[in-house]
């Protein structure tokens, strides 16, 4: 009974966003039917719940019965991935987006009662509105819970690939954090409709935004910790569409945070914030679409489906259209906020913003260039690394050298020779390790030197502020722990993810300019050398999984002939999809990896079997994940002051 | 059914209720004053706090008073939006009831209303009591699974289900449950042999390197073993040492009795292959060892080709189907299918060199 039960609760979702989009907005006049609203968005969220519980006790009792579980499960599946299976597939992820954004929806209508009556009223409105159009796509187009008469004995499996616990985890963090954006989205309509944009609204979207991004910027790390270590190509960005996709609105957001504070500070940009706040949902819309359709090929795109493709298409241009076209239409009206000089931190965040929308261009141009050419010509390209490596890396030097500047930059009108002055010692500890890392470094790298430095300069920029706040080394000790523990989380918050970003940078230069690949074929006993380390295939065994079958190879990693460790790479085979997937062996060696992939059996050269081993060493490349781990953790302590909670939550005493 | 409704019908019930309360609580509400100007005047008591703090510049905090001062001037001159005081819970009344009714008439479209849901637990129990001659290859295999799950150290029963899988067509879930039986019998000669018609089976035909390791052990028990004598020779011929492995058929033809109908039908055909790989001077085809006897003509041959593309088609990401299909394609000379399928192959891998190279040699493959 469950399933139908979770089949009705869907619908009766779809038809309670539908009363909750008009009554949201019917009522932004009307207490009684705003009320009714508020009740409409809790009920859509209840219904999207029960429904998505019921498609995982579908998937959790293998019934094969519901058809996408058919086509995404197994029995001989491990529990947690018969869980996860549950949004693994298209339908599923879909319905986990619904679950995502009623949820929004449900907790800006619980949690806003210290909103505006008319500002809640709509907010909960447009989300109602972004419901019924999400609802309807997953009701109508691809339903989770549609039922076959005939079910198969046996289900056809969820692509391995997927079976990782890494990627059961990535989309709900993912979709927290892209749906997430849906209620700055409303939050902007809703603004733009009452015409009152002003710094107690910039302060009641922040908190939203603080949310959506941290947990994209989970979403995000998760996504490619898996890509590092499950697609076994030794890397962890590939540019890929389906990246592109999550990146556009991260970086968007990353923009919104900055212009919102300008909006909240000064009154000032209010137009700009809503602008980002529209285009940060867009870009998790077109995310949507751009996976969902077939449109670009990928390692990570679902099903092609053109017909689910268009419609997706629709939403995005339904809801983004009318959206901008209000913009369009109400942003000139807006009041405008206070003034600012050419240097002030105003200033710097309007530049950093500019940078970040570029940015967020010229990805979007790498993504979309090989459709828009075979549109032209017919040609099928691909934009690869040299495209973002020319385009968006230096752009993004550029916001990492002005970066420290901006909260050492005074309000309205900076000083730039003190803001200068405080920063002279992280430039100059930035620069000697940089200059460090040209001369010891081998091979040498101008770039990758230049690259360290500004990691260094983030870091030490970062620093620089907080002892500037603190008056560290300039005051008695105990003054300073004072100012610490005075400061407010917020200013916690921004110094974690510019850390983190520096912590970011440091990792990805260094990974990407001085790992060290090696592969060869190798026979029981042979070795190869990887850097320092090397490499020797002692033995290879077949082993048996739940759903798969593997051959693991055990891999011992010496240097100077002393044993560093002992690794088990694995290449598997699932048989219910006939799909063959390499599980890699992982070392840590501090902040290095030592990443090993067993390869394909082949004959060797005494005819003997012999396996491909490839080995990478991967120089802080821990780095590369803990940075935007501390970015996360930046927002979400941001997220924890006080100041935001009063303002997102109950009337202030 | 009569659970469902129910169910459905206190959901519907429970929704119009929400907003039916909700609605009066906001009522209640919606008397108290607008919260804009509490977050200004806050903004004002931040800004004392921080300068108490010495964390705002003694310079910044005069102006910084000054402007959210005016803000808060501003937004307490700036028109507040009326707020009807007219009840509407007869609207309210109205969207409470539409909205269940509205999804009952959608869900009579998109649902299936009265189909129990269906667990797998639940189904194999029905499949176990039913009657066993009703029951076609899958169902018998999906029973033997959970009665190997049972019986864990049974190598009978994983014998009895590898048997059923190879004969429902999945070689390699025969494999599986036959090294599990060969672990738990390690001395049952029939057991190996198996396993080894698994592996040929598996590699389409060949007989490699795990084929041959597990005749081997079979031999080992049992030297008499004929379907592993008969696959060792094969072997020899697959690698050239025809003489040798046509000797060994030969002996075992000696050895095979011939009273039975079938007995002499299994006689006849080896002697016939016998016959062409003497004619030949090698192994005349690959095919699998149910195709001993008569090797698959080019129809079945181009059928096994279109149902690997068949399933390529709605299981794509199959990066060594694609390269099987394209080199059959090419093997059958089928210029413009194999074109087809390399354009779509290397499209969708066009980021994996290892893939498109593989996809060339097929290609390529000798026509």
């Amino acid at each position: 009974m469950t399933a139908e039960l979770g089949a009705f609760a869907l619908v009766l979702a779809f038809a309670l966003s539908l009363a909750q989009a008009a009554l949201g907005l019917m009522g932004a006049h009307r207490p009684a039917l705003a009320g009714a609203g508020v009740g409409a968005a809790l009920g859509a969220f209840g219904g999207v719940a029960l429904a998505f519980g019921a498609l995982v006790i579908a998937f959790v009792t293998s019934d094969f019965s519901v058809a996408n579980v058919a086509a995404n499960s197994h029995t001989a599946k491990p529990l947690l991935y018969r869980v996860a299976g549950a949004w693994g597939s298209h339908e599923g992820s879909m319905l986990l987006w619904c679950l995502a954004l009623t949820g929004y929806g449900a907790a800006v209508a619980a949690l806003g009662k210290g909103l505006p009556f008319t500002l809640r009223s709509r907010v909960v409105g447009v989300q109602g509105a972004l419901g019924v159009l999400f609802l309807a796509y997953t009701v109508f187009a691809s339903n989770p819970l549609a039922r076959l008469v005939n079910a198969p004995v046996e289900g056809r499996s969820l692509n391995p690939l997927l079976q990782d616990p890494a990627l059961a985890f990535h989309p709900p963090f993912l979709y927290a954090g892209y749906v997430g954006f849906s209620v700055v989205f409303s939050f902007a309509v809703a603004g733009l409709i009452g015409g009152r944009v002003d710094a107690a609204w910039a302060r009641w979207v922040r908190p939203w935004t603080l949310a959506a991004w941290s947990m994209l910027t989970v979403g995000i790390t998760l996504g490619a910790f898996w890509a590092y270590y499950e697609l076994g190509w030794g890397g962890w960005w590939f540019w890929d569409p389906v990246e592109n996709a999550s990146f556009m609105p991260w970086l968007i957001g990353a923009a919104l945070l900055h212009s919102a504070v300008v909006t909240e500070k000064r009154g000032a940009l209010s137009g700009w914030t809503l602008f980002l706040a529209l285009a940060a949902f867009t870009f998790s819309m077109m995310g949507a679409f751009l996976v969902r359709s077939g449109v670009l090929t990928s390692v990570h795109a679902f099903a092609v489906d053109p017909t689910r493709g268009v419609l997706l298409l629709s939403i995005l241009g339904v809801a983004s259209g009318a959206a901008f076209l209000l913009f369009a239409w109400r942003a000139p009206s807006l009041q405008r906020g206070g003034l600012f000089g050419l240097v002030s931190r105003e200033s710097l965040i309007v530049l950093n913003n500019i940078i970040l929308t570029a940015a967020t261009a010229t990805v979007l141009l790498g993504t979309l260039f090989p459709l828009i050419r075979e549109a032209i010509d017919g040609d099928s390209v691909s934009v690869g690394p040299p495209y973002f490596n020319l385009t968006f890396v230096p752009l993004m030097a550029v916001a990492m050298l002005l970066l420290p500047f901006g909260p050492l930059t005074a309000w309205k009108r900076g000083d730039a020779r003190a803001a200068s002055e405080r920063l002279k010692l992280a430039a100059a500890t930035a620069v000697v390790f940089g200059v460090a890392a040209y001369a010891v470094a081998s091979p040498r790298s101008v770039m990758a030197a230049a690259g360290l430095a500004l990691g260094f300069w983030l870091i030490f920029g970062a620093l620089a502020e907080v002892a500037e706040r603190t008056r560290a080394f300039r005051g008695p000790m105990a003054e300073t722990l004072r100012r610490l523990t005075g400061l407010p989380r917020g200013a916690w918050g921004m110094t974690l993810a510019h850390l983190g970003l520096g912590v970011f940078t440091l990792g990805a230069v260094f990974e990407t300019t001085w790992k060290v690949e090696a592969a060869e074929a190798l026979s029981i006993g042979g070795r190869i050398d990887i850097g320092a380390y090397s490499l020797s295939l002692d033995s290879v065994r077949t082993a048996e999984g739940p759903n798969f079958l593997a051959e693991r190879g055990t891999v011992t990693v010496t240097r100077n002939d002393r044993v560093v460790c002992t690794a088990e790479p694995e290449r598997r085979f699932y048989p219910a999809g006939r799909q063959t997937t390499s599980e890699v062996a992982l070392c840590n060696r501090g902040l290095d990896q030592i990443y090993i992939v067993l390869g394909e059996r082949r004959v060797g050269a005494s005819g003997g079997p012999a396996w491909l081993v490839r080995g990478y060493f991967n120089p802080w490349v821990q780095l590369i994940f803990l940075g935007p781990l501390l970015m996360a953790i930046g927002g979400l302590v941001s997220l924890s002051d006080r100041r935001l909670r009063l303002a997102a939550g109950r009337k202030a005493a | 059914m009569f659970a469902f409704w129910i169910a459905a019908a206190a959901l519907s019930a429970a929704a119009g209720w929400l907003m039916l309360n909700a609605s009066r609580a906001a009522g209640l509400r919606a008397a108290q004053g607008d919260p804009t100007l509490a977050v200004h005047r806050r903004q004002l008591a931040e800004i004392d706090d921080l300068a108490a703090r010495g964390l705002l510049p003694e310079s910044e905090v005069r102006a910084a008073r000054a402007e959210a001062g005016r803000r808060l001037l501003a937004a307490a001159d700036a028109p507040v939006e009326a707020v009807s005081a007219a009840s509407g819970r007869r609207r309210v009344l109205a969207f409470a009831i539409a909205a269940p009714l509205l999804a009952l008439v959608i869900y009579g479209v998109v649902g299936s209303p009265g189909l129990k849901n269906r667990p797998y637990a639940a189904r194999l129990a029905e499949w176990r009591s039913s009657d066993i001659e009703t029951l076609d290859l899958p169902r018998l295999a999906a029973i033997l699974r959970a009665v190997t799950v049972e019986r864990p150290n049974d190598p009978e029963a994983f014998h009895k289900l590898a048997t059923i899988e190879l004969a429902a067509g999945d070689p390699l879930a025969a494999g599986t449950a036959l090294r599990r039986a060969v672990a738990l019998a390690p001395d049952r000669s029939e057991l190996w042999a198996l396993l080894g018609e698994t592996f040929v089976v598996q590699a389409e035909g060949r007989v490699d390197v795990d084929a041959r390791r597990a005749f081997e052990e079979a031999l080992k028990r049992d030297p008499a073993n004929t379907s592993a004598r008969y696959f060792l020779a094969r072997a020899a011929i697959q690698d050239g040492k025809v003489a040798e492995g046509v000797a060994g058929w030969r002996a075992l033809l000696a050895s095979l009795p011939a009273g039975r109908p079938d007995e002499i039908a299994t006689r006849d055909a080896l002697a016939n292959e016998i016959a062409a790989v003497e004619s030949s001077g090698g192994l005349p085809s690959v095919g699998g060892p149910q195709a001993q006897a008569n090797i698959p003509d080019a129809a079945a041959i181009r059928g096994m080709v279109e149902g690997l593309a068949a399933r390529l088609q709605s299981q794509p990401d199959d990066p060594a189907g694609w390269v099987r299909l394209v080199r059959a394609w090419s093997v059958l000379g089928e210029t413009d299918k194999r074109d087809a399928a390399l354009d779509a192959a290397r499209a969708r891998y066009k980021d994996n060199p290892e893939v498109l190279k593989a996809l060339d040699q097929a290609a390529e493959a000798p026509r």
